[in-house]
């Protein structure tokens, strides 16, 4: 494993008590997040519905990290994500997703991000408080803490 | 414990689609089967998050673990799965 950067995660595309009236909205809200902090070209959002049709991207734990094609790679600036919570909680498909992560990744940078992202998630502590963050600073000392430092496995 | 190691053979990785499709595969196994990537702790196989985690690019050696009746059948097909390029196939899903 390379040695672990801190999460590309800017606090204006953190949005703790975001309401959406479908998956879709919430993933456009996901994609508008990372548009506003120049993350992505708008194209980018499109391709983000496009592939939660083909593939969900739920994870479990009420997490779903929608992110655009590879064939979109080219609309993204830099990587990013953005974070949404949704309290009222958002019909995925049948799974109630209250937790949002966009991502935004150029080449191979998702996989990465993913990594990082779901080792946190894996945390119940973490995942936990992440759900539960008063405010955005909460939430980048959490998904920002992801250095080696950090590491140590709970062997669950 | 039998064991298998195997090549990531997809090229975008063990994320996305082809994660999706092993956590599947692994799910219709009638055995638990785990999985680790490096020094990590095994995770279990059906477990969209644990794989994610294990980040494993094109290439990466991972493990699988199975036990009990079925195992190394579990683990053949589970391994085969694996060092395909899954991007390259079209989804049966979608």
């Amino acid at each position: 494993m390379p040695d672990l950067a801190p999460l590309p995660l800017d606090p204006r595309a953190i949005r703790l008590d975001a309401m959406a009236a479908s998956r879709d909205d919430a993933i456009r809200q996901c994609g508008q997040a990372l548009l506003d902090v120049g993350a992505i070209e708008e194209p980018y959002i499109a391709t983000m519905i496009e592939r939660e049709q083909v593939l969900s991207t739920y994870v479990g734990e009420g997490v779903a990290i929608p992110h655009g094609t590879s064939a979109a790679k080219h609309a993204v600036h830099h990587d990013a994500l953005s974070v949404l919570r949704f309290p009222a909680g958002v019909d995925w498909d049948g799974e109630p997703v209250t937790l949002c992560v966009g991502i935004a990744a150029r080449g191979d940078g998702h996989v990465r991000l993913l990594s990082e992202l779901a080792q946190i998630l894996m945390d119940p502590e973490r995942a936990k408080a992440l759900r539960e963050a008063s405010g955005p600073g909460e939430v980048l000392r959490l998904l920002g803490s992801a250095g080696p430092s950090t590491r140590e496995e709970t062997s669950a | 414990m039998p064991e298998k190691t195997v090549t990531i053979g997809s090229r975008s990785g063990l994320h996305a689609r082809p994660a999706k499709i092993f956590v599947q595969a692994a799910a219709r196994q009638g055995v638990p089967v785990r999985i680790s990537a490096g020094e990590r702790p095994p995770v279990p196989a059906t477990s969209m998050l644990g794989v994610l985690a294990l980040g494993a690019v094109q290439g990466t050696q991972v493990t699988l673990q199975a036990d009990g009746p079925g195992a190394e059948e579990a683990l053949t097909a589970l391994a085969e799965l694996l060092a395909r390029d899954l991007d390259a196939e079209e989804p049966a899903d979608a």
